[in-house]
């Protein structure tokens, strides 16, 4: 498989003076036939919440495991907080994980549970209530992890991660198994992180999670990087497109007439009209439209969402392969 | 290795492993030291099941039945080093521990040494209780203990502890083996009985290699727990089980330091 960086679309960002946290160059691993992942390059910027996202077996496990030394690279090289990962243990005790899933001694308390890795880590175990009234776990903290449900576990496991007080957090599909407010909750502490200068690396599978938790991305698909940049700069490069519904469906074909004339395709869905257009034409229809005396009942901005920016650039990789 | 040994602790303090080690550590010996003092007789036939009050009565007799099943202790010890060290693997517990403690050697070795005091507990605690109820049993058969609590007796009791736990942790280094290669205590656990308690005593006991006594460690460790005995000497068992545990040790090492996690 090409580890060939031209692949690679990359939005820039504001310049930071703060080195990366997490780089990576031409980063490889490979089981035997399967190349898990396929020369990643990685440059998350100091303080961002990072999202990244990819389908299920795209390569994000296995590049975060390793970035934690968990796993050997079959070739490349990459730096966490500086330090190679062939040395994790200069860096991990700057770095709390969440990795896969949130696994712990079911027959032991969640306190104690902090306590096995408090204990292994050398780290200060008087830490271990604040990170359990983070999470909302003080409650239950003394009862044993077999009785928690699969969210409790989530939170469990992300209290783990905040134990050593990191610099760089890392959260393996953080939100699986949380209702809507332990969504909402898991996006509050991940804000939180950043907002006290930690960065957060969340990877997940969720699109519209990532969308509305994080302000950089990096998209993998088959163990490869195809896009790493500003989220908003991925979603202002995707095509915009205008919706517009006449008062009177009759009108619809008059309305697609004139966005022709206006070299604009337009498809007609139910009782709306979806222009493939920039958004400085909305107003050029709304007029068009007046002017043939046509009243449109709505008009509104179409953007691309993350999950359509993610099929759009993927297709185009397939397409170029 | 200070963290991963404290660690370990919390582990080993859960209900579970206390009823499970304390129980079957305790079930052998107490039942050997029983049926020691119940079957032991004034007058003949003696046999290895049947000995005679006056064996009984001497400085080492308090431990006859303790020594006879001090192998089993390990056994114990065999199980609790192999489930201790594969269900990190099969809980999946052991990515995070290795994210809190990336040195790979220093996290086995502090593990290691925990469960050694772990077994060295279990091993105090049911000789201790087998010996105080051989002190109760023993005047109902007419067994006089005077010879027990001399400092000779005192002396027997003492080395058959330590023999106990060195032999003990011998079958630790092979359980913790089968534990890291096998990686799950459903499979690590019997295969380690299976060649311990029935491949060893086949190979040996049919003839298929008489000599093996001498060399297989199964029966190193018996001879070690009985301080020698007709397989090996003491100082040949020690020697050689130092070898074996040294040469898996290095080994088992090398490949967790080097297998994804």
């Amino acid at each position: 498989m090409s580890t060939d960086n031209s692949t690679v679309r990359s939005a820039s960002g504001p310049p930071d003076a703060a080195p990366s946290p997490i780089v990576a160059s031409k980063l490889s691993k490979r089981y035997r036939e399967v190349l898990a992942v396929d020369g990643v390059d990685i440059d998350l910027p100091a303080g961002v919440v990072g999202g990244f996202v990819g389908p299920n077996g795209a390569g994000k496990t296995t590049t975060i495991q390793l970035l934690l030394g968990l796993v050997r690279p079959t070739g490349g090289s990459a730096t966490v907080l500086g330090e190679p990962i062939q040395h994790p243990e200069r860096y991990l005790r700057r770095v709390g994980a969440l990795i896969e899933a949130p696994y712990f001694y079911p027959a032991l308390s969640g306190r104690r549970n902090l306590q096995v890795l408090a204990r292994l880590g050398r780290l200060d175990d008087s830490r271990i209530d604040g990170v359990l009234a983070l999470v909302e776990l003080s409650a239950r903290a003394d009862d044993r992890v077999k009785t928690y449900s699969l969210g409790m576990k989530q939170r469990l496991g992300v209290a783990a991660a905040l134990l050593p007080d990191p610099d760089l957090v890392i959260l393996d599909e953080p939100t699986n198994g949380l209702d809507p407010a332990g969504i909402r909750e898991m996006r509050s502490v991940m804000r939180g992180l950043a907002d006290r200068g930690i960065t957060v690396l969340v990877s997940s599978h969720l699109l519209a999670e990532i969308e509305a938790i994080c302000d950089h991305l990096m998209m993998i698909d088959h163990g490869r990087i195809v896009f790493q940049g500003p989220i908003a700069g991925l979603l202002d490069a995707q095509q915009t497109g205008i919706i517009a519904r006449p008062e009177h469906g009759a009108d619809l074909k008059r309305l697609a007439k004139l966005c022709a004339d206006a070299g604009k395709s337009a498809r007609v869905e139910g009782d709306t009209l979806h222009v493939n257009a920039e958004e400085s034409f909305a107003a050029e229809l709304n007029r068009q439209a007046f002017a043939a005396g046509i009243t449109l009942s709505g008009l509104e901005v179409s953007r691309a969402t993350l999950e359509e920016a993610f099929f759009a650039i993927t297709e185009n990789e397939e397409a170029e392969a | 290795m200070w963290g991963s040994f404290t660690s370990e602790w919390i582990k080993l303090r859960r209900r579970s492993m206390i009823l499970w080690g304390f129980g079957a550590g305790l079930f052998f010996p107490l039942l050997a030291t029983i049926l020691t003092i119940e079957r032991a007789s004034r007058y003949g036939p003696f046999d290895r099941g049947h000995l005679p009050i006056a064996a009984l009565e001497q400085a080492n007799g308090l431990v006859h039945g303790v020594t006879d099943v001090s192998s089993l202790i390990g056994v114990v010890s065999l199980c609790v080093f192999a489930a201790a060290f594969s269900i990190e693997y099969s809980q999946g517990t052991l990515r995070n521990l290795l994210v809190r403690e990336p040195r790979r050697t220093q996290f086995l070795a502090g593990k290691f040494a925990a469960l050694v005091v772990f077994v060295l507990v279990i091993v105090i605690v049911s000789i201790g209780i087998s010996v105080a109820v051989a002190f109760i049993l023993a005047p109902g058969k007419g067994i006089s203990t005077s010879a027990w609590t001399s400092g000779p007796g005192l002396n027997a009791l003492f080395q058959s502890v330590f023999h106990a736990w060195l032999a003990a942790a011998f079958y630790g280094v092979f359980g913790a083996a089968f534990g890291i290669i096998l990686r799950s205590p459903a499979v690590a656990i019997p295969v380690a009985v299976l060649y311990f308690l029935v491949i060893e005593a086949i190979i040996v006991e049919a003839g298929i290699w008489s000599g093996g006594g001498n060399w297989l460690p199964d029966h190193l460790m018996r001879a070690l727990a009985h301080g020698g005995n007709s397989d090996a000497t003491y100082y040949h068992a020690l020697v050689m089980l130092s070898i074996y545990s040294v040469v898996i040790a290095v080994a088992v090492a090398a490949l967790f330091r080097r297998r994804d996690a």
